[in-house]
Parts: structure tokens; C-alpha cells; sequence
């Protein structure tokens, strides 16, 4: 055995070992976080770490056209793998393992294979340089020291592995070798052109000399991986494994018990998974490319926001091993490691960052743990939350009218009572749908479209409560639990199976988060329930509803939670003659009005308002009318037209008015 | 042989809620059962405990509904008849029911107190107008229960005010004069006047409902483990002499009038301007009973360093939520010029000028004005809605005025359906007209 391979064995052990110790400090700490079962259906989880990762759809995409270099890079690393695994292999065992060893048929693809590959990969590393330095995304980051790090070391890699491999061509010894050196042709052209005039000994020591170089970095990079973004090689595919089965479009329940503590303001209060998130993040930051508080100015950037709870972890989690108390709070002053209060508050929930990542990292329940600890724990939130958790406790509605109030818009309608055994559907109206004037409007063509149908409808009148949906977004579970366990059971004491809802709000916290407390029944949203009567024939439309050019918004909690993007622009098609007109932001990456995670009821005091945003982006499209389903959404355009002086130009209406007035008379 | 005539007890029976009577009125029921013997189920309804229930049917007299009747078996009933046969036989004098008997014990506990208090508020030795208030709606009490009607000074270097005091018509005043009283602390305040209304028993203690008047009630009520009603509206003594507090509840959905049946002193808050001012009378006289400091200044923990002023000055220090008269502006003013009209109005009604978010937003007034959602809450006597269409984001913000004037172009504006009245009409000629007659009674006023 040659000294080089002793040494080699010795450093390769070394490597080896301080890197099974970095990874196994790291992920003790993941442990520290609370259980979350992300085990059950196997197989679809073994399906997502396969089909995610190697078909690199998600980096790929139509915004992010530039994803193909990543893919690019991606495919050749796997692809190296096998390559890298020879090279430690033969560094260890130089006479037992080499791929010239192999039938020439196979080394011959191999060789060609991983040359090609490796010119791939510089290829890739220079464009990533040259976009870094000239095109960069919008945060500054992007040039950061880490990432100038692995990109020269990938690079670096390459290189040494054309020089290797030309070195051995020069050297001329192998015969094997020199069989193949066609089949290789960058290596064949270094080992030719650059290093041709080299003697066989100079040869050889050069080609030692960049093996050596190869071997260096490789096994540096290996050690930087835990200490570096790069260590998502190592998360990322795991946690496609690990992903929500589920889309998130909920919270967790609370135990509420003496001693109980609530909410997440220290890292050990976060899951594992929560920890683990942090740790896949790849810094990509489409996340906050797409957030509609990190576009208008806002504290909060998603993306900064894993980070920190990563390099929280970081700090606090060798103290927290060993039983101690955390160094740097959670929750505190915006710097490395910590999230600020108003972070936490500037978010919409519209979860355009779970919808983009790569890596299916969940933003929105953290932020929520962590509301649920300024709330519960702390009652420490912005002040015009004081009315409105007063109001929807005592009142059971955001604007603390009296409950018998919701009652009035009934006799105007010629409405009437759900009645257990006789009606078919309840129609939840929601609380805007009952008291505020403008939602009133939208209420009424509601139940015009719903008695044009035929529809057995009926409404819980002033027993209706309110959904509790900005509660739960807000972190307050004390109440919430409270109104979903008295909704659920008047649910099932009127014998209610089916429920129309007019607010996504409403839709997605009767379908999914009452769940959790028992319900089982089908909840419709009226966009949908709409669109499927005009599909039934039910209703007879005379497509005549003069609105000019209609363009449509998809509602955060309609499309990003429900996957309902379809059913209203085809009711939409059928009440006018034409299908809405689009948004550049729209579907799946539509842009929030700013309403939802209870913003509602909150002011926005810093940057650009996000309703003026969303505004602006439709009227972009030079609309007549904009269509929208749901009161938040409706209320924001409505403002954000006023605020741009065109409210006389364009008009805002809810799907039900623009259908109710395509309804044949008669 | 037996020869002593069985003493037949007199069956009292249980108490047993008649369906459907029930009110939900907030257990009523309950708080009056000496035993505890009732538990309030989900509805609001009674579960009475039958093994605890003496009889003493405090819980039948006290329900407002009359939901509540005393149950007897037959062989009770039978009793009852046997009962009332040999009572009638003897002729003799009832024997005190055990609930009769539990009223005398209490009796002379309640009897200990007498007199009518008020806590005559003051800063830096002014007093605040509701403490004169307070002192006419006393008197009355005062007068109708026969007892004396004393004004509470506390502070240092106030001895003005107990003149001040029965000028309004106190006629004694307990003063506690000392340094350590200079600057309000809870702490010093309500151990004071715990220690007062200990020595002197008073039955009613009245106290302005200001910041500092709520923050010390509440303290000196839970100190002396007695009832307090806030921000009370009506003021009056019943048959038999207790103390109605009425106020209204349910977001003004209903007037409730609440007794403190067990303890004393009864505590009640009033807002300022809600009773009448009583005519100040330089004349009278009164007695001044001095009383040394239970407060020591190293027993108070809290300190005042420092008094900062409030150095904002003109229309930024206005705090819209503070004005008992609001003249506010929407949208509809078109310009901040225009909301000089407004402010032409509110100078004669002596109130401040308000706004809308959209107002706002359009720059026509500061933030600190906003009336709404997001903006400030406010509660005053009138409040005149000007141009503001009445999205319920407003309305939250001030529909809990006494009287809400709306004047409004569109007569469908939302704002109307929560109006006490409503003009249908254009701001910049209503607003205006309204100013100058104003000015014109204003003149005849004075020329009378």
C-alpha cells in the first residue's frame, strides 16, 4: 500500500467521522422539537421523496424559468454520485476498484457519461455566477459568502476531475484508460492539448496533484454540507418524505389543560418537523418572491423568517441538549435568530409560500404557534384586536352587533328557517353576509340564484354564529375552540348534513378545521354549489349580464386552500359569454387582497398598502368589472378603487350578483 | 306513654323549576340560596340539589319570571294541612322560618351601615365636576333614606374642598390630609378609603366613573369584598331602602337593575354628565371629621418620579375617545378645507371633530382622529355623523353613542339604520344652517 493511500485512508476516516459527528449534532436537535406522526401512508410519502426530487418539477416552473439550471445541476449530481462513490472507493482500495476495471462496453458509457456531465455542471456553476453578479433576485443575500463558497467548490471539483482524468490520458500507462480517452472528450482534450507535452512522470504528478485536490474538496464540501445551505442535499429529499399529506389549510388543536403551555415561543415548543423545515430550506427564496407582505414593504420575508428559527435552533439547541435554558428568545428583536412581533402580525395566511417551495416547507403553522403564544400566553397583540376578540366573544361577530340583528336581512329576502328533516342545505351566510351593507347585497342575489334553482335552503337566522376563522389565523384558541364546538353542535342538533357557504373564510374552517371537532358533513362553497346548478340546468341564464371585460381574483382560501379555480370562471363564462379575463398573478400564484389571518381587522401602517397592490395589478388589465367570492376580497377592491380615484370606471361584484343578473326574467 | 303532643314541623318542600318559565336571567336563583343547593346548567336553567334545599324559598321570591315553586309530596301536603290546623289551634305566634332567622342574623349586620358617601375626586386640589354630581343624585338617596349625606376628601393640602363639599350639599366631610396622598396611587387611595368606610360604615359609596374613579372602585370593592356596579344610569332607593343600580346591558339591548342584597357598603360608578350638576349653595355648613393617614409612604411600593406634561399641544392633543360631542366627517367633505365646517359646529356644541378611514386616507384629517374599526372607539352623548356613508367598519367604532345624528345625501346610506334621527340632505348647506341657528339661541339665551 503506497503512503498516499494510507494517508488518504486516514483523512477519508477523519472526514467520514467529523462528518457523521457535525450531522448527528444537528439533527439531535431536531429532536428536540414536539412529535408529529409524519409516518402514516407510507407509500405515498415514499412516492413524494421519489417524484418531487428527480422530476425537479417544482424548480422548474413557469415563474422561475431559470429552475432548469438547478435541475440541470441537480440530475448531474446524482448522476456524479456514482462517479464520486469510485473515486473515495479507489482512493481507499487503488487496485481492487476502478471503473477501467469494468468491461470496456460499460466503462466507456460510464466515461462518456460523467465527462459530459461535468462540463454540464461548470456550465451551470458559471451561469449561476453570472446571474448572481449581474441579474440577481431582489434580496441581497444572494451574494452571500455561502454561496460563493459552494459554488467554487462544485467548480473546483470539475476541474481537478477534467485535470485527473487528462493527467491519466498524458500519462499513457493505462491501456484501458487510453481505450476510452475517445469516449471522455474534455478529459481526452486536457489530457491532449493542455497536458500533452508533459513528460509520463510529470503527468503522473500532476494527475496525483488534482486527484489530491479532488479528494480535498470533496471531502471539505462533505464537512461544509451541515454548516452550510447546502445541507438541504441532505434534508430536502427527506422532507418531501415528509410532507403534509394533506395540503396545510389548518391548525392544530390545542389541549387546554392546567399547566399547559400554548403556543411556540421557544424552539423546543416547535414540532420536529417545524426544526427539520429549517434546515431543508435551500434559500431560494421564492417564498418570499411571492408573499404579498414581503412585496409591499412589510417586516416579514418568509424566507428570513425560516432562517431565523434555524439559526435560533442553532443557538439555543446545544443549551437545550443539555437541559438548559435558551440563550436568544424566539420571539424578539428582528436580528439573527429571533422574529420579530410584527413579523408575525404582517402575515395574510394566504400561503403563496407553502404553494411555491421547493421543498414543501409549511410557513404558515409556525407563525401561527407563534401568534398563539403572544395571544394566549402573553395577551400581548395590536390594539385593534382588543374590540375584536371582545366583540367576537361576547357578540359572536367582529363588529359586536347584537346577535338578533342577523336576523334582518331575512324578511327582506323572503327567507326562511332551516328546518331539520325539511330543508336539504343550510346557507351559512356569514357575519359580513348578515351586517355588513355591501356583503347584504351579495347575500340577496345569493338566495335570488339559490330560489331561480329551486334549492331547499334554509338559514340558522339568529342562532348563526360566527366561523371563527380570524380567530384561529390570529392565534386565539381559546375562543375559537369555544365557537367550533358550539357551531359543530348546532350542526348536528338542527340535523344540518349540507351547508352552503358565501365566504371562503367560512368554506374553509367548515370544511377543514371543524374537522378536527367532529363534523362531518359537506360544505359547499357557492361559487361552486352555483356552477353546478348552471351545469344541472338548473338555472336558465340568458348570458346577457353586460359587465364588459370581467376579470376575475381568486380568493386565497378558495383556490390556494381548496383547489376551487375552475368552477367559478366557468359560471362566470356562462352568466357573460365569455370566460373572466386573468391576471399576470393568478390561480396558484395569485396575489392576496390582504384580508385574510385576520388583517381584516388590522391596519396597515408601513410600505405600500397590499389592497392598493392587488388593485392596481387589476387594473392592469383595463377591467369593467372585477369579479370576486368572498366579503374580504370584496371589501379591499372595493377600498382599493376609491383609493385609486377609478371607482366610477370599474365595479366589484361577487359571482352570485353576476349571475343573478344573467338570470332569465320570468 | 307519649303524652307530649307531637310537634308537627312545617313542611317546607323543595324547590323545583316549572319548564319553560326560565329567563336565563344570570342566576338570580343561585347567588340567593344560603345553602348553595343550586347549580346553573348549560341553558342558564336551575338544578336544584333536593338534599340540600331547606325551604326557605328565597330563590321563589327572587326569580323574576316566577319559574320557581316549592314542591311538596303528598304525604308533605298532608302535613301542611295538619300544620296549619294545629297553628290555627294554638293561636300562637309563628316560629321564625330558618330563612327569617337567616335574615335577622344578617339584619343587624346590615343595619350597621348608614349614610350616603361620595369620593370627591381631585387633582393637584381641583376637584372633577362628577363629584358634585355625585353629591346631588346623593342627597337624594340621602333624603329618602333619612340619613346623612358625606363627601370622602382625600389628598394633600384639600381642605378647601370639604367647603366645596357642603356647598353641594354634604354635610360632613371625612378628610385624609397628608403628603403621601399628593399623586394618586391606587394603592395609598384605597387603602384610605377601605380604612374610612371600616371605621364608619357607610350603606352606599358613590364614585365618579372617570379612569381614576373606575381604578380605585374596583380596588376598594374587592378589598371590602362588596358588589360594585359600573357606569350606572340610574340612581334610586326602593321599598326597602336598598340601593337600584341601573345600567344598561347586553349592548344596550336591555336596562338592568342590580342590588347588593348581602354586603356593604353598596358601590356604584357614574359616568361624568350623567347626572345633573345640584345648585351650589356658598352658605352651607358642614362638619369635618379628620381622620390621620392609615398610609405610611414606605408602605407604598409605587413611586412618581417624574410628571411628564403633555407637551402636544392645539388640535393633535385632542383625544377624540375623551369628547362627550362628536362632530365627524367622511368622505363625502371632499377637502380638508371643508371639515372647517364641522369644526364651526363642534365649537358651538363644545365637542371635537372625528373621521372616518376614508377621510384619512384621503388626507383630509390626521389618524388620530379615525373613528372606527381600526381607528378609535367612542362612546359620547351625541354623535353627528357628517358625509359617512355608515360601512360597518365605522359603525363599530361608534354605535354605542347615546344619540347619532346622520346627515347624508343618499337616503339608502347604511348609517341611517342606526340614526336616532337622520337629515337627508346636503352636508355643506345642513351643517352650516345648524351652526347659525345655534349662534342665534345662543343670543337670544343671553339676551334673557
Amino acid at each position: 500500500m503506497s503512503v498516499s493511500t494510507v494517508i488518504f485512508i486516514v483523512v477519508f476516516i477523519a472526514a467520514v467521522t467529523l462528518f457523521f459527528s457535525s450531522c448527528f449534532n444537528r439533527f439531535r436537535m431536531v429532536a428536540l422539537g414536539k412529535p408529529d406522526n409524519r409516518f402514516k401512508e407510507i407509500g405515498r410519502r415514499i412516492w413524494n421523496m421519489l417524484y418531487y426530487p428527480f422530476s425537479q418539477r417544482c424548480t422548474i416552473s413557469r415563474s422561475y424559468r431559470f429552475g432548469i439550471n438547478h435541475a440541470l445541476l441537480f440530475w448531474s449530481f446524482m448522476l456524479l454520485l456514482i462517479a464520486n462513490t469510485e473515486f473515495l472507493l479507489h482512493g481507499l482500495a487503488p487496485d481492487a476498484i476502478a471503473f477501467s476495471k469494468l468491461p470496456s462496453g460499460a466503462y466507456h458509457a460510464l466515461a462518456m457519461i460523467f465527462d459530459i456531465v461535468s462540463i454540464l455542471v461548470l456550465v451551470s456553476i458559471v451561469a449561476a455566477v453570472v446571474r448572481r453578479f449581474f441579474f440577481p433576485p431582489k434580496f441581497i443575500e444572494a451574494r452571500s459568502r455561502d454561496a460563493f463558497i459552494i459554488l467554487g467548490l462544485i467548480a473546483t471539483l470539475m476541474i481537478a476531475f477534467f485535470f485527473t482524468h487528462g493527467a491519466e490520458i498524458a500519462q499513457g500507462e493505462d491501456a484501458a484508460v487510453a481505450a476510452a480517452a475517445s469516449y471522455m472528450p474534455i478529459s481526452n482534450f486536457i489530457g491532449t492539448s493542455i497536458l500533452g507535452g508533459l513528460s509520463t512522470g510529470g503527468a503522473e504528478t500532476v494527475g496525483h496533484f488534482f486527484w489530491w485536490i479532488h479528494a480535498i474538496a470533496l471531502l471539505g464540501f462533505l464537512n461544509y454540507l451541515p454548516y452550510s445551505k447546502h445541507m438541504h442535499i441532505l434534508t430536502s429529499i427527506p422532507n418531501c418524505f415528509f410532507r403534509s399529506i394533506d395540503k396545510v389549510v389548518t391548525q392544530p388543536r390545542e389541549e387546554f389543560k392546567k399547566g399547559n403551555v400554548y403556543g411556540a415561543e421557544r424552539v423546543d415548543q416547535l414540532t420536529w418537523k417545524d426544526l427539520f423545515d429549517s434546515y431543508s430550506c435551500t434559500e431560494c427564496g421564492r417564498c418570499s418572491d411571492n408573499c404579498p407582505a414581503a412585496n409591499t414593504g412589510k417586516a416579514l420575508q418568509p424566507r428570513l423568517l425560516i432562517h431565523d428559527i434555524k439559526l435560533n435552533l442553532l443557538k439555543n439547541g446545544p443549551l437545550l441538549v443539555k437541559k438548559g435554558e435558551p440563550a436568544q428568545p424566539l420571539i424578539g428583536e428582528q436580528h439573527g435568530g429571533s422574529v420579530s412581533e410584527q413579523v408575525l402580525w404582517d402575515c395574510t395566511t394566504c400561503g403563496a409560500c407553502m404553494e411555491v417551495c421547493p421543498v414543501f416547507i409549511e410557513h404558515v403553522p409556525k407563525i401561527v404557534k407563534m401568534r398563539r403564544h403572544l395571544v394566549e400566553m402573553k395577551s400581548k397583540f395590536p390594539h385593534e384586536l382588543h374590540n375584536f376578540f371582545e366583540n367576537i366573544e361576547g357578540r359572536s361577530n367582529p363588529w359586536g352587533i347584537a346577535p338578533e340583528k342577523r336576523a334582518s336581512w331575512i324578511q327582506e329576502a323572503g327567507a326562511s328557517l332551516f328546518e331539520a328533516g325539511k330543508t336539504e342545505y343550510l346557507f351559512y351566510v356569514g357575519c359580513a353576509g348578515s351586517f355588513d351593507s355591501r356583503s347584504k347585497q351579495v347575500t340577496l342575489a345569493t338566495t335570488k340564484v339559490l330560489n331561480a334553482a329551486g334549492v331547499s335552503w334554509g338559514v340558522l337566522g339568529k342562532d348563526e354564529l360566527c366561523c371563527g376563522d380570524s380567530l384561529r389565523r390570529l392565534g386565539n384558541e381559546f375562543v375559537f375552540e369555544d365557537m367550533a364546538k358550539k357551531n359543530v353542535k348546532l350542526f348536528q342538533d338542527k340535523g344540518i348534513k349540507k351547508i352552503i357557504t358565501q365566504c371562503p373564510h367560512c368554506f374553509s374552517t367548515l370544511k377543514n378545521d371543524y374537522r378536527q371537532y367532529g363534523a362531518d358533513i359537506e360544505v359547499l362553497h357557492h361559487t361552486e354549489f352555483i356552477n353546478s346548478l348552471i351545469e344541472q340546468g338548473k338555472l336558465k341564464l340568458n348570458g346577457g349580464a353586460n359587465l364588459g371585460k370581467v376579470v376575475f381574483h381568486d380568493s386565497c382560501y378558495l383556490g390556494r386552500y381548496n383547489s376551487v379555480y375552475d368552477e367559478p370562471r366557468q359560471a362566470v363564462a356562462a352568466a357573460t359569454g365569455k370566460a373572466p379575463a386573468e391576471m399576470d398573478k393568478n390561480k396558484q400564484r395569485a396575489f392576496c387582497c390582504g384580508g385574510g389571518g385576520g388583517r381584516m381587522w388590522l391596519e396597515e401602517t408601513v410600505g405600500e398598502r397590499i389592497y392598493v397592490a392587488r388593485t392596481e395589478q387589476a387594473l392592469e388589465q383595463e377591467p369593467d368589472t372585477i369579479c370576486t367570492c368572498c366579503p374580504y376580497c370584496m371589501t379591499m377592491f372595493e377600498d382599493g378603487l376609491k383609493d385609486k380615484k377609478a371607482e366610477d370606471k370599474v365595479k366589484v361584484m361577487d359571482l352570485s350578483e353576476i349571475v343573478a343578473s344573467a338570470l332569465k326574467q320570468g | 306513654m307519649d303524652d307530649k303532643k307531637k310537634k308537627i314541623k312545617k313542611p317546607r318542600g323543595v324547590a323545583k323549576l316549572i319548564p319553560g318559565k326560565c329567563i336565563a336571567c344570570g342566576a338570580r336563583c343561585q347567588t340567593s340560596c344560603p345553602k348553595e343547593g343550586v347549580e346553573m346548567n348549560d341553558k342558564g336553567e336551575p338544578v336544584f340539589n333536593a338534599a340540600l334545599c331547606i325551604g326557605c324559598a328565597k330563590c321563589v321570591k327572587v326569580c323574576p319570571s316566577g319559574a320557581i315553586e316549592m314542591f311538596l309530596t303528598e304525604e308533605e301536603k298532608k302535613l301542611l294541612a295538619e300544620w296549619e290546623a294545629q297553628r290555627a289551634a294554638e293561636g300562637g305566634a309563628l316560629k321564625a322560618e330558618e330563612g327569617e332567622e337567616a335574615k335577622a342574623a344578617n339584619q343587624p349586620k346590615l343595619k350597621e351601615y348608614s349614610g350616603v358617601w361620595v369620593f370627591v375626586e381631585q387633582s393637584d386640589g381641583n376637584a372633577a365636576t362628577v363629584a358634585w354630581e355625585l353629591l346631588g343624585v346623593g342627597g337624594e338617596l340621602a333624603k329618602k333614606l333619612g340619613v346623612e349625606l358625606c363627601a370622602i376628601v382625600i389628598g394633600d393640602n384639600v381642605k378647601h374642598l370639604c367647603d366645596e363639599a357642603f356647598s353641594y350639599g354634604a354635610s360632613k366631610a371625612y378628610l385624609v390630609d397628608d403628603p403621601v396622598y399628593k399623586n394618586y396611587r391606587t394603592e395609598s387611595y384605597y387603602k384610605a378609603v377601605c380604612h374610612l368606610v371600616r371605621k364608619y360604615k357607610p350603606e352606599i359609596v358613590l364614585v365618579g366613573a372617570t379612569g381614576l374613579g373606575r381604578d380605585l372602585a374596583g380596588a376598594v370593592a374587592t378589598d371590602l369584598l362588596t358588589g360594585l356596579t359600573a357606569d350606572c344610569t340610574g340612581l334610586a332607593i326602593d321599598d326597602k331602602g336598598f340601593l337600584m343600580q341601573t345600567r344598561p346591558a347586553f349592548g344596550g339591548n336591555i336596562m338592568a337593575t342590580i342590588m347588593t342584597e348581602r354586603t356593604r357598603p353598596q358601590m356604584s360608578t357614574v359616568r361624568p354628565h350623567v347626572m345633573p350638576m345640584p345648585s351650589c349653595d356658598k352658605g352651607r355648613k358642614g362638619t369635618v371629621i379628620v381622620e390621620p393617614s392609615p398610609v405610611k409612604e414606605n408602605d407604598i411600593l409605587v413611586k412618581v418620579l417624574q410628571i411628564i406634561e403633555d407637551s402636544r399641544h392645539g388640535a393633535d392633543a385632542i383625544d377624540v375617545s375623551a369628547a362627550d360631542v362628536i362632530v365627524s366627517g367622511g368622505r363625502g367633505m371632499l377637502s380638508k378645507e371643508n371639515f372647517g365646517i364641522l369644526q364651526d359646529l363642534a365649537d358651538q356644541l363644545g365637542g371635537v371633530v372625528g373621521c372616518s378611514r376614508a377621510a384619512v386616507e384621503a388626507g383630509y384629517m390626521p389618524v388620530e382622529r379615525q373613528v372606527g374599526q381600526t381607528g378609535k372607539t367612542v362612546r359620547p352623548k351625541i354623535y353627528i355623523a357628517c358625509a359617512i356613508s355608515g360601512a360597518i367598519q365605522h359603525l363599530v367604532g361608534m354605535q354605542d353613542s347615546d344619540v347619532i345624528i346622520a346627515v347624508n345625501r343618499d337616503h339608502h346610506a347604511p348609517i341611517f339604520e342606526v340614526a336616532t334621527y337622520g337629515i337627508v340632505g346636503d352636508v355643506f348647506q345642513v351643517i352650516p344652517a345648524i351652526t347659525k341657528r345655534l349662534k342665534e339661541l345662543k343670543k337670544q339665551k343671553v339676551a334673557c
